[in-house]
């Protein structure tokens, strides 16, 4: 085996051109895990302790928050991918006026996420917003409450996500497409194949990456979501919208547990990272 | 301070303080939601990023612990109001003084009580019979309440425990009691509120139990004093000058509201701390108090409540001086937040029908006694 025996003093010529950014990598995300991760090993009185991650296994308020994240990640994902794969297509099919409607297709994701949660905090007040005043203008009467009510609490948030967010997986798969080379479409075209075999055996293999990009980003955002359950509902009625990134709000910024909270952020942070390597592996083996 | 009508008329006072004595104030303005985490963050790491601070007296047992907050130079004088000033005090010391004064009302359609012969709500069974003849009568709600988790349900569910003997801790403040039967009743006979009040009731927070009384489509709730002004106000209500305003009605005991004082301190890190003082006993002094009350501001004194010229003003002082005298303050404990949290969360299930109401209490007083024996 040969080896190369580094000169004293050697400084790779690459160095000062990384060098700001590994700085600012390590100043801005490593160096807080660090911290984090040592808050959450820490008890009162600066003792080391494990008290922060054995509360979280019997925290009922953390148990419903993680249930609660991952149905509304998986629900809210689920009809944005289709959605937003329906859209995709039908756009790419278009033979005109494909941009007017991609740029109208965009609209809600360009709003500030606030700024659509307080819109729809009016639209789905029960009383006074449009959303039930115009089902009784065309006759329907429902008590329904939305955001307010227990059983249709997650279902109202996961339906503003899907209206904001699905222009974002539609953006992804819509630039997917347009990175598809034509020869192979034409190609099964010749050989005789259906749209549906077209679909099936060409398309969607070729549209992959920007699929498995298009739910990895989305997925990884849906898992701290905050901004729009905080404005839409706070966690309530009850726990039914409590979702992990409020619970971890709240604990550290009102209950100033900051321990705590950094045990379930870290928490937070390893499942995202097993979920995403899940859906690469998945990706991949298909 | 807090950026809403609590915080007005202390940055308008602020700024004349400065001008007097050729000081340059600057005011940070935070909504309520983010005030109390800055304010605490400050506290805790000593940054000394502001001179005074305005805190919502549930939250001074936390941010006076540590010496966080620097103790009054000298006591307050006896003209405020007593259960204004008992919340300014820590282990025996004050470390703030009280400048919002503000206790629970009890608002009501007077228009209507008199229609239906109804008079002014003493009890709470008053207020559920009025509540059923106004809604079956008028087609509108008889009731409104907020019950979103946390210090929404929490605010209006307390006064009802309270009438009807319960209470959220034991007496030495060291265990739950929100578990007893008068507590477990008092959240059945709020289940029983609920049925005449708006639909969704259990996401409500303040805004949409006043936008209700507003637009005259509840007609009683519990509310603040901040929001008298709008009630009275044409452009903004439609129902302007047929609301009164009373003290809480009682059941088993006496009504009692809560309070919800605003206090002024100064951070043990402040780097102006004489000044800061000399503001914050300037600014509850009687004078500038009486100022501040024209704005709207209640009062924290019981002289400027009582001057003629304010109650021909405001036709609802007499009954908030009374509100503020007989109000008790939520547990103090520095872990109030998060008591508030798991309490408001059981409370907030109840109402939505997704739990018994004994067993919201159970659950409650589980988590709170969790919270009472954890370190920190």
């Amino acid at each position: 085996m040969k080896t190369r025996r580094i000169p004293a003093g050697f400084v790779p010529e690459g160095l000062p051109w990384v060098a700001p950014s590994v700085t600012v990598l390590l100043a801005l995300s490593i160096y807080p895990l660090i911290f984090a991760v040592k808050l959450a090993l820490t008890g009162a009185g600066g003792a080391p302790t494990f008290a922060n991650f054995t509360r979280l296994a019997h925290d009922r308020v953390f148990g419903a928050a993680a249930a609660q994240t991952i149905l509304f990640t998986l629900g809210a994902l689920a009809f944005e991918f289709g959605v937003g794969l329906a859209l995709a297509l039908l756009i790419d099919s278009l033979a005109r006026a494909r941009s007017i409607f991609r740029a109208a297709i965009l609209v809600p994701m360009l709003l500030p996420p606030v700024v659509a949660a307080v819109c729809w905090r009016l639209i789905y007040n029960p009383q006074f917003g449009v959303l039930n005043g115009t089902l009784r203008r065309i006759g329907i009467h429902t008590s329904l409450t939305w955001t307010n009510g227990e059983s249709s609490a997650l279902a109202s948030v996961i339906g503003v996500d899907i209206w904001e967010w699905t222009p974002f997986i539609f953006l992804l798969l819509s630039a997917g497409l347009q990175a598809i080379p034509q020869e192979p479409l034409e190609a099964a075209r010749i050989d005789g194949a259906s749209a549906w075999q077209t679909f099936r055996d060409v398309t969607l293999p070729l549209l992959k990456p920007a699929m498995v990009l298009a739910v990895l980003l989305r997925a990884m955002d849906l898992v701290r979501i905050f901004d729009q359950i905080f404005i839409l509902t706070q966690g309530g009625p009850g726990t039914a919208t409590e979702t992990v990134s409020l619970y971890i709000y709240r604990t550290a910024f009102r209950f100033s547990n900051f321990g705590y909270a950094a045990a379930m952020s870290f928490v937070l942070l390893i499942a995202t990272m097993l979920f995403s390597r899940g859906v690469m592996k998945a990706m991949r083996a298909r | 301070m807090n950026a809403g009508v609590e915080g007005t008329a202390l940055k308008t006072a602020a700024g004349e303080w400065g001008a007097a004595h050729g000081v340059h104030v600057e005011v940070v303005e935070l909504p309520y939601a983010n005030l109390f985490e800055k304010e605490q963050l400050d506290l805790s790491s000593r940054t000394g990023a502001y001179d005074v601070i305005m805190m919502d007296d549930p939250w001074f047992p936390l941010m006076s612990e540590n010496g966080n907050l620097a103790p009054l130079p000298r006591p307050p004088d006896a003209d405020f109001i007593a259960t204004c000033l008992q919340v300014c005090k820590n282990a025996g010391t004050y470390f703030a003084l009280p400048y919002v004064g503000n206790a629970q009302l009890f608002f009501y359609r007077s228009d209507l009580a008199q229609k239906y012969s109804l008079g002014e709500p003493k009890t709470w069974d008053e207020v559920l019979r009025a509540a059923k003849t106004i809604s079956e009568k008028e087609k509108i709600f008889g009731y409104v309440m907020r019950a979103a988790p946390g210090n929404a349900v929490v605010a209006d569910f307390v006064p009802l425990l309270w009438a009807f003997g319960g209470d959220v801790l034991s007496s030495d403040g060291k265990s739950a009691a929100c578990d007893s039967p008068a507590a477990i009743e008092a959240l059945r006979f709020m289940l029983e509120l609920g049925k005449y009040s708006p639909p969704g009731y259990a996401g409500f927070n303040a805004d949409e139990v006043s936008a209700h009384l507003l637009q005259g489509s509840a007609a009683m709730s519990i509310n603040w004093p901040a929001w008298i002004a709008a009630m009275d106000d044409p452009s903004k209500s439609k129902v302007a000058g047929k609301i009164d305003f009373t003290t809480m009605p009682g059941e088993r005991e006496k009504g009692v509201g809560e309070l919800g004082a605003w206090l002024v301190g100064v951070p043990a890190a402040s780097k102006h701390a004489a000044d800061a003082f000399d503001f914050i006993f300037w600014a509850t002094d009687a004078a500038p108090m009486k100022q501040a009350a024209l704005r709207g501001n209640p009062p924290t004194r019981r002289s400027v409540f009582e001057l003629p010229d304010l109650v021909a003003n405001f036709r609802a002082f007499p009954a908030q001086l009374r509100s503020l005298d007989s109000s008790r303050p939520r547990p103090r404990t520095p872990k109030w937040n998060e008591i508030e949290n798991a309490f408001g969360i059981e409370l907030s299930k109840a109402n939505a029908g997704a739990e018994d109401p004994a067993a919201a209490m159970r659950n409650a007083a589980r988590s709170i006694d969790e919270i009472l024996k954890r370190t920190p």
